[in-house]
């Protein structure tokens, strides 16, 4: 009985002990980890547009500096219009703007998609265009490594560059991961709106299509603007 | 006091390759697949793990004449598994970027045998000196396989070392290629296959 009294109260002592003590490294850490966390996404934002390459290094002052000359983060309502700073409303979409010489470049799209594991958090670019997407990003997800976990590479990422989020009538398609690569003999004509997907991994593919299809229509309202040129002369409005 | 310190080498050394975790005694491969695509990210991984190991081995040899034997493996896990999520969080602190390629394979020590193995074998019959020694070793035995293994692939795979091109580009006009198949899993089988042969064909001579 002693005995048994003396393991509970060993086991209560090492998990006091061990909690005390992940407590202290969690809480220590956090201010370090945020600021990590913090940097990746704007070098993120920055990899959308194609301003940081994957196979350079950029110290985190690099990516600070660069974020803050080139990009610009406003809030649009869900009808297109630019919320000024402060202002309330239901729905406020998060857009980010990338401005070289004082001209409107792309829009960055954050993304929050459903994955196989996880969420899957990343950003998709468009050009000035309002179709063409300029990019896109993956900084968060919890897919299979080496499956579905591809999606935070170039080879798979890369794919998305110059594709369209309309087809050739002009309707709003979205942009969908095929099945595996794209075969030769797949239709030409929606061939700009596909990219080639992960082999083993459909499902990512799959969850991944249907969460960009429907970020993408929440921004329809901004990608029209774009379209009819009304966010360009927004800006040189200011 | 020679006899002691022979035998503080000895804990330290023969993990290191006589006995060494992965090409003798089969433990961790799994880990040992994923994270040796780069040299960078198999030696943080390596690191890791021979931080992980030393402390539990030393923090379970203090404690081995306290700890209830009924409960032992369930201390002995709370142990490890408090130093691999401070291992994690140090990592997400100080190298986010090698800490995101880890994903999760850091926090997956917790079940690799390796630490477990040492735990119950060793630091529960030792003092805590010898036993921090052999963590020492293993960890560097575990590390040492995991960067003879990312050596290869990397330089294959990628014609990289730790980042940077080796192979010049002067190569590749000749007609050479890399090898894409060493950037996938089964390459690192293949390679520790190789090495397992390697040291018992040398281990045969002697």
């Amino acid at each position: 009985m002693s005995s048994t009294i003396k393991s509970i109260a060993f086991a209560f002592v090492t998990a006091l002990v061990c909690s005390v003590l992940l407590t202290a490294a969690s809480s220590g850490l956090k201010s370090f980890q945020r600021e990590n966390v913090e940097v990746d996404q704007k070098k993120n934002i920055l990899k959308a547009v194609g301003l940081i390459q994957d196979n350079k290094v950029y110290s985190k002052e690099a990516v600070k500096k660069m974020y803050a000359d080139s990009i610009q983060a406003v809030r649009v309502s869900s009808n297109g219009a630019i919320l000024k700073q402060g202002e309330a409303v239901d729905t406020a979409l998060p857009v980010y703007i990338y401005v070289k010489n004082d001209q409107i470049e792309s829009y960055i799209i954050p993304i929050n998609s459903r994955g196989l594991w996880g969420r899957i958090k990343g950003y998709i670019a468009l050009e000035n265009d309002g179709s063409t997407i300029a990019g896109f990003t993956v900084y968060k997800h919890s897919e299979t490594p080496g499956l579905g976990g591809e999606i935070e590479k170039r080879w798979f990422q890369k794919n998305f560059k110059g594709k369209k989020i309309l087809d050739r009538q002009g309707n709003f398609v979205s942009i969908s991961i095929a099945k595996g690569e794209l075969s030769p003999s797949f239709p030409k004509e929606k061939k700009p709106n596909y990219v080639d997907g992960i082999s083993g991994a459909t499902l990512t593919g799959k969850y991944l299509t249907a969460g960009l299809k429907r970020t993408l229509q929440d921004y329809e309202p901004v990608s029209i603007k774009f379209r009819t040129k009304q966010f360009l002369q927004w800006h040189s409005g200011k | 006091m020679k006899l002691t310190a022979s035998k503080h080498m000895k804990a330290f050394s023969t993990p290191l390759v006589q006995n060494n975790p992965i090409s003798r005694q089969m433990l961790g491969i799994c880990s040992a697949l994923a994270v040796t695509v780069q040299l960078k990210t198999a030696i943080v991984m390596g690191l890791s793990m021979t931080f992980v190991v030393a402390f539990s081995n030393l923090i379970i040899s203090f404690m081995r004449h306290m700890i209830p034997r009924n409960i032992r493996m369930i201390v002995e896990l709370s142990v490890i598994a408090s130093l691999v999520i401070v291992a994690d969080e140090l990592l997400r602190a100080f190298l986010y970027d090698i800490s995101k390629q880890l994903s999760v394979f850091v926090g997956l020590i917790i079940t690799n045998c390796i630490v477990m193995g040492r735990a119950e074998t060793y630091a529960l019959g030792n003092p805590p000196g010898l036993s921090f020694l052999d963590g020492l070793g293993n960890g560097a035995g575990y590390g040492s396989v995991l960067v003879c293994v990312a050596f290869i692939r990397e330089l294959l795979g990628a014609g990289k070392i730790l980042g940077y091109q080796v192979v010049p580009a002067g190569v590749y006009g000749l007609g050479y290629e890399n090898m894409g198949f060493m950037q996938l899993a089964p390459a690192a089988f293949i390679i520790i296959g190789l090495l397992v042969w390697l040291q018992h064909a040398l281990s045969k001579t002697k």
